[in-house]
């Protein structure tokens, strides 16, 4: 494997940014206040938009939505974009992304928006928020993310939905009727089972709203994952829509398999995923892990677990130069920004978080698929 | 000097056990009560730096203003070069997720470029602490600190360097690694494990030095143009402050009479037990009240500090009760002492080795 690592440039500083540099050590003077604005305003920040938690709302015995205000300055969004939130957890900034299940008209008439959150099954983040945020708080926000939205012009369309997959779809759903855009679309909702739709009630109402708009709820246990004679019997005339898809990674493998094979060509089919995106590679067995070095383009397939390299091997081994120094955890000479998956740290005996975080290469073997930015 | 009886493997694995023991203890209770520690201390050390640098313009009013003023910019630079700046730069609060708040972004108000300290400190003194010819911050390559090191007649004088290097000591941070690598004189290394290229390293070093000139020598006395060299001389003098203090107590570390040195093959394939061992044996503790080890940034707890460089400082007077207590369950020994006694050893340190001693001759021939 041949590769080239070249020495990033450091970013050139105007000189307002030079000033700052050499007054207060930070590249800008928000930065170097940053702690002493934190006492008045809680979660401000220089990057990201700090925003009021109104209210947590169950949607579902296991998915809530969170109501938020953003605050001065965030920018709004599309339908189907989502937001990255911050939140301090004992003392950590954890972040998750989320797609908003609101709409904008929504938000340009209240200022709010909708957050819809399935708790994780022993996630870290999601039960806690929804305990947390109970009676309000404050979190942080990104500016809205992301180009799943709604193509252009009036063309019929497809919406594919898994779990909660569905709520950029709520999102989209929701604008076009505050738009009176009635546009011809149909939705296939597919969920575990006859208890986890969600939206239910809004949905209805929608459809009765606009006659063009057509809902299907299918349920895993009725009607089994989705499929090429779900498609014919629940819309025949895919060929000719443009199709959106989003849920849980296998789903939407599975979905774009099935239309791949039913000729439907690649650029009428858009997807987003829940989570991490999964990475694209065949794998030499089932319990490997694959390591996508971000910058450098390299994927390596490896073994995981807690008897596996340090990812430091792992990239050295591909050719990457990571700085590195005492290789035995003490000098975080070798910390590098993770930007999804699991990685067991064998110095401390335990396990990251899913999201995005800081690593020590050194002492961490991957225990998932992992992004890094390497 | 002091040769210590290697302890049995035995010993030694039941001892790397104890100290484990301890960090893993300690790590369960880092939390939300570290980040509001070390947020709160940067909020004191920032409106500390901001009045201090007020109350040194208003010295027009009368003289004790400067003082108050020249004061306070000492501890504050003292603060942020100690108790946050060294502590962050060990990576102690990276697990808090905060983008300033991080080894890797932390830039501290010193003339040493954070990432030039980073590789040379983080890296090379803690691992290979008190290895003589690995570990470059041991005597700086100006001080002969023990007989390790042949006398030359230019020891003689190596008070005065100390005093220099204790005078200048921000500087000679800056300067350690490009000195190392040879930079600008002598021959360049043959083996060099630089990570990044020999201009980059002339870049930052140049840069940070500029920064940190233009703010306490241009900037702020011309932005109080009437009272130009009063500001001037107030930030010359917290600097000085700055430098006298934390060279001291980063003396009192690794060179009262007590601390040992190694050898490299000594230290081939070591253990963690035998690391750790090396660790103690090389490090002296300072005894005082809470303020006194804030002010070191607790590198009072020396100790404590090369056991467990990244966990956040302030749990290590607690740790170092429970250090003491394992090393005298095994025998181990443990340097500590008051502040002033400690610091009158390393003096003696200093003095001794200027001088060609007879143990060091029995020991060459
Ligand atoms: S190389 Fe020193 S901590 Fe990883």
């Amino acid at each position: 494997m041949t590769t080239t690592t070249t020495d990033r440039p450091a970013p050139s500083r105007t000189l307002w940014q030079r000033l700052a540099r050499s007054l207060t050590q930070h590249d800008s003077f928000g930065a170097y206040f940053e702690p002493l604005i934190q006492l008045a305003l809680p979660m401000w920040s220089t990057s990201g938009y700090r925003t009021k938690v109104l209210e947590v709302r169950t949607e579902l015995p296991d998915v809530y939505s969170l109501v938020l205000k953003p605050g001065r300055g965030w920018g709004g969004f599309r339908a189907g974009q989502f937001v990255q939130i911050v939140a301090e957890q004992n003392g950590v900034l954890c972040s998750r992304h989320f797609s908003i299940s609101s709409s904008p008209d929504h938000y340009a008439r209240t200022g709010l928006i909708e957050l819809t959150i399935r708790v994780q099954d022993k996630g870290r983040i999601t039960p806690w928020l929804r305990q947390q945020f109970a009676n309000g708080g404050w979190l942080r926000i990104s500016a809205a993310q992301g180009d799943f939205v709604l193509p252009q012009g009036n063309g019929p369309v497809l919406l594919l939905a898994g779990g909660s997959g569905i709520t950029p779809f709520r999102s989209m759903l929701n604008q076009l009727r505050a738009q009176n855009d009635n546009r011809d679309v149909q939705l296939l909702y597919f969920a575990r089972d006859n208890q986890h739709f969600l939206f239910r009630d809004e949905f209805n109402r929608l459809q009765l709203d606009n006659p063009q708009l057509n809902i299907t709820l299918l349920d895993n246990e009725q009607h089994g994952l989705i499929s090429a004679e779900l498609l014919q019997q629940y819309c025949p005339d895919f060929a000719r829509r443009q199709i959106l898809i989003c849920g849980p990674a296998p789903m939407i493998a599975l979905s774009r398999n099935i239309l791949t094979d039913m000729q439907v060509p690649q650029q009428n089919i858009g997807f987003e995923y829940f989570g991490a995106a999964p990475i694209d590679q065949p794998r030499s067995s089932s319990d490997a892990a694959l390591v996508a070095f971000r910058q450098s383009g390299i994927n390596v397939d490896i073994a995981a677990g807690e008897s596996a390299r340090s990812l430091l091997e792992v990239a050295e081994n591909a050719g990457l130069k990571p700085v590195s120094g005492c290789r035995v955890g003490v000098c975080h000479q070798c910390i590098c920004q993770k930007q999804s998956g699991v990685v067991y740290n064998t110095r401390t005996g335990q396990y990251s978080d899913t999201g995005a975080g800081e690593i020590q290469l050194c002492i961490s073997v991957a225990a998932s698929d992992l992004v890094l930015d390497l | 000097m002091p040769s210590a009886h290697i302890p049995s493997a035995e010993t030694l694995q039941s001892f790397e056990q104890d100290i484990n023991r301890i960090r893993d203890n300690t790590l369960t209770n880092v939390g939300q009560a570290d980040a509001d520690y070390i947020r709160n201390m940067i909020r004191f050390q920032r409106l500390l730096d901001l009045s201090g640098r007020l109350c040194m313009v208003l010295g027009f009013l009368h003289p004790l203003w400067w003082v108050g003023g020249v004061f306070a910019l000492g501890i504050a630079k003292i603060l942020d070069n100690m108790e946050i700046g060294h502590n962050v730069l060990h990576g102690q609060y990276d697990w808090m997720n905060d983008p300033h708040i991080n080894s890797r972004k932390f830039e501290w108000d010193n003339a040493g470029d954070s990432g030039s300290w980073k590789r040379y400190h983080n890296h090379e003194h803690h691992t290979y602490t008190n290895i003589i010819g690995k570990d470059r911050d041991y005597g700086y390559g100006l001080l002969r600190l023990s007989n390790d090191l042949p006398w030359r007649p230019k020891n003689v004088l190596q008070m005065v360097y100390y005093w220099l290097l204790s005078i200048l000591f921000e500087w000679g941070v800056a300067y350690h690694e490009v000195a190392a690598e040879r930079i600008f004189f002598g021959k360049k290394r043959k083996h060099s494990s630089l990570p990044i290229s020999r201009e980059q390293l002339k870049k930052d070093f140049f840069n940070k030095i500029s920064y940190q000139m233009f703010k306490d020598y241009i900037f702020w006395p011309l932005l109080c143009f009437p009272v130009f060299f009063q500001v001037l001389l107030g930030n010359i003098c917290a600097n000085l402050i700055r430098n006298l203090w934390t060279s001291t107590i980063i003396f009192c570390g690794h060179f009262t009479e007590e601390a040992h040195t190694f050898s490299e093959e000594e230290c081939k394939n070591e253990t963690r037990g035998q690391w750790y061992y090396r660790q103690i044996l090389g490090s002296s503790n300072l005894e005082g009240p809470r303020w006194f080890h804030i002010l070191t940034g607790h590198l009072s707890c020396q100790v404590e500090h090369h056991l467990f460089p990244d966990v956040p400082a302030r749990h290590y007077p607690a740790m170092a009760a429970e250090v003491a207590e394992v090393c005298k369950k095994h025998g181990i020994p443990y340097n500590t002492g008051p502040f002033f006694a400690q610091y009158f050893t390393v003096l003696q340190r200093v003095w001794k080795y200027s001088f060609p001693s007879s143990e060091g001759k029995q020991q060459a021939a």
